[in-house]
Formats: structure tokens, C-alpha cells, sequence
């Protein structure tokens, strides 16, 4: 039997569980999917037994449990910060210390113990990795690259908020460090919490906004909160953030430097906020190119890896390929913390001898990040027939051919079709996908799909072979984590803004394919091969034949707050209770003009807090 | 009781430890050296 490791990262967000089986990762998947509690944080009980079930193991087979942080490490950072904040920060002090002590500090126990509930065998030793040696070898080990520099760069974990490795062979070697309070990770999140949305999670609707606003405070961050170095290192003006003292990010040294109070959450969105919004993101920008610029200079490297939660920041990323710092990059696609627990697991199967097993096949180690579960025909089609569900039965060609059709008339799909993706980001297994010729298209997915923000830009998925004829893309973007131009060819010249500002500037047709060209005619592409999801590729063809057109809107199946959907029956609700037209699931294709009324005793989006 | 324990050990202990801790070192770094060429931490060993 194959040599088995089991990562696991639980306790601040999005906690997951990972299994790799002679250094290839087998199955990930975060615990949220399986809780439908977006962010869960949670020990990863479900997640953890959907990765054994996948393996057919229990625990007995497994060799180690390696777990992604050092809570002792993390706990002398706390303590730090308590001594560094006091006499003020009691609250946090007092709202810590307790769990911290009872079973946070010796998290191998509070591990063994929650195994062990699981009944699932006998429960192997446990291991601990640092947060950001997680996060880099989650980034290198199953990059497609023999050699690289790797970038780690977060919120925090233990003390470490950027770190820089030089990954050779299967050994990752340390070459220096940033710590806190110094992050970029919460120097974003302090801008996501004063333009009112969540810490943790609204960092991406900030990246969103950005383009709406121009960077008019880029000058007074760059002043005042934070020393950036030519080489990419910095320090943070701790007197303008509360992230010490308490509970939130920031307080009356922000008001003060940038006119007045934070904006309420779910409150108007004013220029101020797109201005900020565009600031931060500016300065990110050229913090991250500086660190890149660096990690090229120390290691000599050509290539790059990058995971922690910044790397999720997907213009930085793109501007770090368009500006040829590296020949290429590589991003791992569960870059927050859900990937440390691949991470660690990884580190132990090195260890223990585990060989890349991908190098040399030109491909990372990822299977397209869809490690997550399948339902094959079989198990849908008992769902839908024991709940007395209408479907038509297809084959793989005539099923594609079928949605290509419905898309090109304007209809709205859901696609669930294989294992489920690993990471934030959906790629064509969990999604919602539509016409991104339709200019109609990104409001309505908005407003009538996703019941979110109409601001919230859509992704685009390209046939990899057509990338280059659609989008200024230098290299794959397999996860949907580079931002790149709209290529000169799709764009509509010199298209007429009419003065347009703020949110206005959404009604201005820019390219081609409208639905996924953000405002500054941008968009977050993820290119797709026959080989990392077959079913996909066979649907942009079949749209590419229908329409000439090989791009599809792609965003996740689910609704605003809710996570994405992992089975049938959650994939049917979310079809049933939004505006989607139709749904095919596995080889059944469902449309809503057959199905019978959907009921719910109660409001369900009173049910699913908003994100 | 849990609450004044938690109190005297925040007011006894990490207060005076703390203000101790700033007034001789900057523990959690905070400061700037604007002429500093950088701020990186080596952490390879020599």
C-alpha cells in the first residue's frame, strides 16, 4: 500500500484536510463544503473522512497526521502582542487566553482526541509544521518545476507574514523572513475592513473594486503606514492599525487619514471607497513586485512560486507575469490557508522519501485541483429519482453539445460534473456558467444568480489553445489566478465612457466579451486543457462550435455567502431557488421549465449569512 | 473568579512586563529606520 500522510489546518479559517499517497496529493477538500458554513474554521472532521473514504484507508494505514502551524510558536507571537499592546487590548486578552490554554497550546492532544472521535482506527502520530513552511511547500512541491524561488506571503501564521525559499529537487530551503505586525496580508485586510467588508473573506471584492477608483491615497500609504525598502522588505506604522489592541483592524488613525469613518458594512459605496480601494491594491502591487524582484536577484531562479493568502490577489500575480520578473510562475490554487494542510502533508511525505513523481511530465502535481468528491451517474440519478426530479439522460458529447446550445441563446447554466475543486475558486466542476458575449449578463448573473454586489466582476474560462487570441496572457492560468488584459483584438476601440465614474462605468461595452471584461478591460482567466478537466474543455469546444466564441463565463455554484456546492441535492437547491436555466449533473440535464414548484418553509436567505 | 484572574494576570503581570519590555527593547519591532537599506530577517543558517 501506498505510503499515506494526512494534513490538517483548523482553528483560524477555512480549516481542510488533505491526504498524499507517496508524495502525490490523493484528496483535499476544505471542511466549509461539507458544514455549509462558509470559512469554517472548525476541526475538519467531514473533510477529513471524505479524504480517508477517497483513499479507502482509515487511520491505521495512515503513517502521519502533519498539522499546518505551530501553535506553540504562534502562542509566544500572541503573548508578544499582548506585552507590546498593555495596558490596553484586555478584551482581546481575556477573549483569548482561556482557549489558548485549555486546548489551543497543545493542539497534538486536542488533534489525537478529535481523531479518535472520528472511530476511524487507530490514530498515528502526529506532526507539526510552521504555517509559511506549509504554505511554501504547498506552492513548490507540486509545481511543475525542478527549481524555483518561492514567495510566501499572508495575513500571519506564527510570526512569519512573508517569507522567501529556494526550492531545489524535494528540499525547500529558508532564506529570510518578514514578521509581524509587518504584513501586506493585514495592511490589505485593514483597507477591506474599513471600506466595510469582512476581514478575511472581502479581500477580494476590495481587489474588484479597485478598478472603479484612482489611487489618490496611494501617496499617503506609502507616507505614513507603511517604509517600503527597494527590496521589496517593510515595515508597517503600527499606530494607524488596532490589529494589536483588539479586535478590529483599524480605528481613529485611519479616520483621520483618510477623511472620516470606516463605511458600515452593506452601506453606499462612495468614490472614496474606489479610491481606496485602488490605493491599496497600487501599493500591494509594488510591494509584490519588489519582493518577486528580490526573490529573482537572491536565488537566480527563472521561476516562481508563490502561495499564502496575497497570492490569491490575482492582479498582483498578473502583474508580476506581465512585467517578466520570472520566465514563468506557478500559484498554488488553495493559496490560503486550506492549502496549508496539503502543505504540511507534503512536507512529511518528502521527508520520508516521497519523489515529485509529476516532474518531467511538463505538468504541476495538482490533477487540476479537483480533489474533492465525485457523485458518478449512478448516485445522481438515484437523488434525482428517488426525489421524483424531471431530467433528460445524455451522453458526455451530445450533453455539451446540448448546454453549448442554451448558453449561445442566452440561458443560464449550472455545471456539475466530477470531483470537486480544491481552493476558492471554481473551475468547471462546481459552476455557474453563461455567455460572456451577452451584455446583459454580468448584471444578471449579479443581481438574479448570485444575489451580490452588482460591482463583483465575472471570470472568464478560455480553451487553453485560444488564450492568447482573447487575452495578453504570457504563460496558463489553469486556476484562475492571473489577471490579464482583454487582448487589442477583442477590444471595442475607443469606446465612449460618456464621463462615466463609479459604478456607471459598468455600462460601458468594452470588448467582445463584455460579461468578463472588467472596467479597466481586464479579467481573471483560467485557461483550460483537455487534460486537467476533460468535460469542461468538451463544452468551451462545443460553445467555440456553436459560436466561434471559446470563452464561457465562469463563476462558483453557489450564492452570495453560501459555500460552493459539494453534492446533488445542494447543487438542486441552489438551481431551484436562483434564476438559473439549467443545470447538468453528471450525464442528466435538468431545465427549469420542467420542474415541479420549489418549496421551502422558510426564507432561505435568511439562512445564509451575507459574506 | 475566572474574570479577576484574567484581570490581575493582564494588570499585574503583562502590564509592567510589558512596559518594561518597550521601554528597553522594541519586542515586536515596531520602529522605522528610515535608512536602514532593509528589513529582511535572515534566517539561513551561516
Amino acid at each position: 500500500m501506498s505510503d499515506l500522510v494526512l494534513g490538517i489546518s483548523a482553528y483560524y479559517h477555512d480549516s481542510a484536510a488533505a491526504l498524499v499517497a507517496d508524495g502525490v496529493p490523493v484528496a483535499a477538500a476544505q471542511e466549509e463544503r461539507f458544514t455549509r458554513r462558509r470559512h469554517d474554521s472548525a476541526f475538519p472532521s467531514r473533510a477529513v473522512e471524505y479524504c480517508l473514504r477517497e483513499a479507502g484507508a482509515d487511520l491505521g494505514d495512515v503513517s502521519a497526521v502533519a498539522y499546518y502551524e505551530d501553535p506553540k510558536l504562534k502562542f509566544r507571537r500572541v503573548v508578544s502582542t499582548f506585552l507590546g499592546a498593555a495596558p490596553r487590548g484586555f478584551a482581546s486578552f481575556s477573549a483569548t487566553l482561556p482557549e489558548w490554554l485549555s486546548w489551543k497550546l497543545d493542539v497534538a492532544t486536542t488533534l489525537r482526541r478529535r481523531l479518535a472521535e472520528l472511530d476511524a482506527g487507530p490514530v498515528p502520530r502526529i506532526v507539526i509544521r510552521r504555517h509559511h513552511e506549509s504554505h511554501a511547500a504547498s506552492a513548490f512541491l507540486p509545481s511543475p518545476y525542478e527549481s524555483a524561488a518561492v514567495l510566501c506571503i499572508d495575513g500571519v501564521g506564527e510570526w512569519a507574514t512573508t517569507t522567501l525559499w529556494h526550492g531545489r529537487g524535494n528540499r525547500l530551503r529558508q532564506l529570510a523572513e518578514l514578521r509581524f505586525p509587518h504584513s501586506l496580508g493585514l495592511l490589505y485586510s485593514a483597507f477591506t475592513y474599513f471600506c466595510g467588508f469582512k476581514v478575511d473573506s472581502g479581500e477580494y471584492k476590495l481587489m474588484g473594486l479597485a478598478p472603479y477608483g484612482r489611487p489618490r491615497y496611494a501617496h499617503l500609504i506609502r507616507e505614513r503606514l507603511i517604509d517600503l525598502k527597494p527590496d521589496g522588505s517593510f515595515r508597517l506604522d503600527m499606530r494607524y492599525f488596532e490589529y494589536l489592541r483588539g479586535q478590529v483592524m483599524t480605528g481613529r488613525g485611519f479616520e483621520r487619514l483618510f477623511d472620516g469613518p470606516r463605511r458600515l458594512p452593506e452601506g453606499p459605496l462612495t468614490e472614496r471607497e474606489f479610491d481606496l480601494a485602488a490605493s491599496v491594491q497600487q501599493v500591494t502591487e509594488e510591494v509584490v513586485l519588489a519582493l518577486a524582484r528580490t526573490a529573482r536577484r537572491v536565488t537566480g531562479e527563472s521561476r516562481l512560486c508563490l502561495a499564502g493568502g496575497v497570492a490569491l490577489n490575482c492582479v498582483a500575480n498578473g502583474k508580476v507575469i506581465q512585467e517578466e520578473v520570472f520566465d514563468e510562475v506557478w500559484i498554488q490554487p488553495a493559496a490560503g490557508d486550506a492549502g496549508g494542510a496539503l502543505g504540511a502533508a507534503l512536507v512529511v511525505a518528502s521527508e520520508r522519501g516521497a519523489p515529485r513523481a509529476h516532474l518531467g511530465t511538463g505538468r504541476d502535481g495538482m490533477s487540476g485541483s479537483l480533489l474533492g468528491p465525485a457523485y458518478d451517474d449512478e448516485a445522481i440519478g438515484a437523488y434525482l429519482d428517488a426525489e421524483g426530479i424531471p431530467y433528460t439522460r445524455l451522453e458526455p458529447d451530445e450533453l455539451a453539445r446540448r448546454v453549448a446550445a442554451e448558453l449561445a441563446r442566452g440561458r443560464i447554466a449550472g455545471w456539475f460534473q466530477g470531483r470537486m475543486e480544491f481552493g476558492p475558486r471554481a473551475l468547471g466542476a462546481r459552476s455557474i456558467l453563461g455567455d460572456p458575449r451577452d451584455t446583459g449578463m454580468q448584471s444578471e448573473m449579479n443581481l438574479k444568480i448570485k444575489f451580490r454586489e452588482s460591482f463583483r466582476p465575472f471570470a472568464p474560462s478560455v480553451l487553453a489553445s485560444d488564450a492568447k487570441d482573447y487575452f495578453d496572457l504570457k504563460q496558463d492560468s489553469p486556476y484562475m489566478l492571473v489577471v490579464a488584459g482583454v487582448s487589442a483584438a477583442q477590444r471595442i476601440e475607443a469606446a465612449d465612457t460618456g464621463g462615466a465614474t463609479g459604478l456607471d462605468l459598468l455600462r460601458v461595452q468594452r470588448s467582445t466579451i463584455p460579461a468578463v471584461t472588467h472596467v479597466d478591460s481586464s479579467a481573471r482567466v483560467q485557461t483550460v486543457t483537455e487534460h486537467n478537466n476533460p468535460a469542461y474543455h468538451r463544452l468551451l469546444a462545443a460553445f467555440k462550435e456553436e459560436t466561434g466564441c471559446p470563452v464561457l463565463v465562469n463563476t462558483s455554484f453557489n450564492v452570495r455567502g453560501e459555500p460552493i456546492v459539494n453534492s446533488p441535492r445542494e447543487a438542486y437547491a441552489c438551481f431551484m431557488r436562483t434564476n438559473i436555466d439549467l443545470l447538468a449533473m453528471g450525464g442528466f440535464l435538468l431545465d427549469k421549465t420542467a420542474q415541479p414548484e420549489w418549496r421551502e418553509e422558510n426564507d432561505w436567505r435568511e439562512a445564509i449569512p451575507l459574506d | 473568579m475566572r474574570k479577576v484572574a484574567l484581570l490581575s494576570a493582564y494588570y499585574l503581570v503583562i502590564t509592567p512586563a510589558g512596559l518594561l519590555a518597550r521601554v528597553t527593547r522594541d519586542p515586536l519591532r515596531r520602529r522605522w529606520n528610515r535608512r536602514a537599506r532593509t528589513y529582511w530577517i535572515s534566517t539561513e543558517r551561516p
